[in-house]
């Protein structure tokens, strides 16, 4: 009887130890995303240089990365192997982000010249622009592309859409009550969704400006940079100055984090921006190691 | 039953056998150390009380003083509320550091068992802080730090009792406070813009240097159109070009991002901060400082974030104001001239990135010795030296 006793005492007490460290484990291992590819240049004497975005061109299976450091454009296959690389014969200075419309012009945000650039391929011309609005000089910062072109004002933080063909502003999203603005934003499912760090929020915008929800994050982001919108919904929160990932539902409640700080395969050490791709990649640009991973659980 | 009544009678014994330490009074300790040390206007409860050793253990001890335990796990063992609210919002370093005894006394002391008087203990510290100004703040002069800071623990930056224009108004209000700004065109705000709280040179503690424009009158830089950030570049377009680049601070919704850190009118210095560069730095990058704080092994001194990093903006990693090494050897010269081999040609060949001091070093803190990311016996050389 007693001995009987003292072993369910000790499953009981194996079971809780189990649990607890189970417990601990959990937010990582929950995750189930593993490193699956690389996108960078092999040659390491002609690696990027602070790479800032990717833009993943579905229908023809490309992702262009943004080297902001040496003032170029790289595409890859699905397969991570280098297309091109594009420099716009030098003229591209400081780019940041791009977009590629169906008419296969690229649009540009090139920082050194603070202008959003449409580079037409065939006609070999770039053409650079100012854009304003209401009358203030905008700072592009992050670019998306859906029928019109949304560009996020570093300076405002608001998101104003504009018409490609002529750059006439046609919508703001801004957000009411917001210290600083946004700092990223993604077009998914008709809607915008838009990030401020400042707050620790994310604000989802019907297409015509309204804005529909705020919700509120946790605090557990560091330094929020960049957001996307997984398959299922959920929202994933790149957290710069914390090197991982951090999930949420879409209620704004957290499920788990993963990835952490390094510079071996599939760690982080200055992310700037993530991404899904239509493979169910999640590709994260790392600026510091200069290298876009992409993980698929 | 024989079981149970020898458990009982073991434990009367070691009750009985307690060392003397523990049960006597402070008599024993008093015959060597002298009493008058443990007296004062106010005395510390357990001293009061004559047991020494809550605190202490007389004859050996892990920790300075032959205490039981680091200070401020013994100090919170009995303050459990103040463990509680010193974990919150902006704290004190000494505080998050553990240091208790740095104004406090444990024995006997004035008020609050401060070790002087509060403003004593306070610039104590704060040597930077002039203790006079041609014209100085009446609290300030008083000594009255208690007036505008928390010592503890506040949910305010700078430790202050209330945010911003608040602390002020709740001394500073009615008509006074409208005469002494007549003239201008909206409401008095943003006090701290202009005013220096602790004082100046310059009556109404008006801050010592004025913006040139300001100094002709309001029109120079309130005209039409507002004042936006354009105005200000218009007269520094120096900075124009530092936000041309990768990472900058153009940050403030439907604003001027200049006056997130600049006032228009006045400031302490030429660059019309509106308070030390760390506050400013902080006021979004608190988290930054928690984790230096934190940090076991960091860079001492920081005191002036801007310098390393560009404020304004950069096309380097963190906006430093060079590449990864060029920041360093500006005061780490010898080590820019002797040290493993870093810059130009010396490429990661995970990364295809040069490497540089930070690849290995990060002045932010780390958990090891010489702000090594990570252990320099060999974990550190391994991530690129693999062979070994």
């Amino acid at each position: 009887m007693k001995n009987r006793c003292s072993v369910q005492y000790g499953l009981l007490l194996a079971l809780a130890l189990s649990l607890a460290l189970a417990g601990q484990a959990w937010s990582r291992s929950a995750s189930g995303w593993q490193w699956s590819l690389v996108l960078k240049q092999d040659k390491v004497s002609d690696a990027m240089r602070m790479p800032t975005a990717l833009f993943i061109d579905g229908k023809q299976g490309h992702y262009y990365v943004v080297d902001s450091g040496r003032n170029r454009l790289l595409s890859f296959d699905r397969q991570g192997r280098l297309l091109h690389i594009f420099n716009a014969g030098k003229g591209l200075k400081t780019p940041y982000d791009m977009v590629r419309t169906d008419s296969g012009d690229i649009w540009v945000v090139e920082k050194g010249k603070n202008s959003l650039s449409r580079i037409d391929l065939k006609a070999r011309r770039i053409t650079t622009a100012t854009l304003r609005y209401r009358g203030a000089l905008v700072y592009p910062d992050r670019l998306e592309a859906a029928d019109l072109l949304y560009v996020l004002d570093k300076a405002s933080g608001r998101i104003i859409a504009y018409d490609p063909s002529s750059l006439k502003a046609r919508t703001a999203f801004t957000c009411p009550d917001c210290a600083s603005g946004f700092v990223d934003f993604r077009i998914h499912s008709g809607r915008l969704w838009a990030l401020d760090r400042q707050d620790r929020q994310i604000c989802r915008f019907r297409l015509d400006g309204t804005l529909e929800k705020t919700l509120p994050l946790d605090g557990r982001l560091n330094f929020p940079v960049s957001l996307a919108i997984g398959p299922s919904g959920s929202l994933y929160v790149l957290d710069r100055h914390s090197r991982d990932i951090v999930v949420y539902d879409q209620a704004g409640r957290f499920r788990y984090r993963f990835l952490d700080r390094g510079i071996s395969r599939g760690q982080l050490y200055y992310p700037v921006e993530i991404r899904f791709d239509p493979w169910g990649g999640l590709c994260v640009v790392d600026e510091g190691n200069a290298r876009v991973e992409i993980f698929r659980r | 039953m024989i079981r149970v009544s020898m458990i009982l009678l073991l434990l009367v014994l070691a009750a009985a056998s307690a060392p003397a330490w523990a049960r006597a009074d402070a008599g024993t300790c008093f015959s060597c150390h002298d009493r008058a040390a443990f007296t004062g206007r106010v005395v510390h409860r357990p001293v009061a009380g004559g047991r020494c050793g809550v605190c202490h253990n007389p004859h050996v001890a892990r920790f300075k003083g032959l205490l039981r335990q680091r200070q401020d796990t013994l100090c919170y063992s009995c303050h459990r509320q103040q463990k509680r609210l010193f974990a919150r919002g902006v704290v004190h370093q000494p505080v998050a550091d553990g240091r208790c005894t740095g104004c406090h006394t444990p024995h006997a002391g004035s008020r609050d068992l401060l070790r002087k008087d509060l403003a004593s203990a306070c610039f104590g510290c704060h040597k930077d802080l002039a203790r006079k100004y041609r014209y100085t703040h009446q609290p300030y002069a008083r000594g009255e730090c208690g007036s505008c800071h928390r010592p503890h623990q506040a949910d305010n930056l700078e430790l202050l009792v209330r945010n911003g224009d608040r602390l002020c108004l709740t001394c500073h209000a009615g008509e006074d406070l409208a005469a002494g700004h007549g003239g201008f065109p909206v409401p008095a705000a943003g006090c701290l813009s202009c005013h220096n709280p602790h004082g100046s040179s310059r009556a109404a503690l008006v801050r010592d240097e004025l913006h040139p424009p300001y100094r002709k009158g309001c029109s120079g830089c309130h005209r039409p159109g507002g004042l936006t950030m354009a105005r200000c570049l218009e007269c520094h377009p120096d900075v124009q070009k530092q936000m041309l680049t990768t990472h900058s601070h153009l940050t403030r919704q439907d604003s001027n991002s200049c006056l997130n850190c600049h006032s228009p009118h006045a400031g302490d210095t030429g660059a019309l901060l509106k308070g030390p560069v760390r506050l400013l730095c902080v006021s979004c990058h608190l988290r930054t400082l928690n984790g230096y704080r934190k940090s076991r092994f960091k860079h001492p001194d920081i005191q002036d974030c801007s310098s390393c990093h560009e404020p304004h903006g950069s096309s380097h990693l963190a906006m430093l104001k060079g590449d990864g090494i060029k920041v360093c050897v500006r005061c780490h010269e010898d080590q820019g001239k002797f040290t493993h081999p870093v810059g130009p040609g010396v490429l990661d060949r995970q990364t295809g990135q040069e490497v540089t001091c930070v690849s290995c070093h990060n002045p932010m803190g780390t958990q090891y010795s010489y702000q090594l990311v990570r252990d320099g016996k060999k974990a550190l050389c391994v991530v690129c030296h693999r062979a070994y």
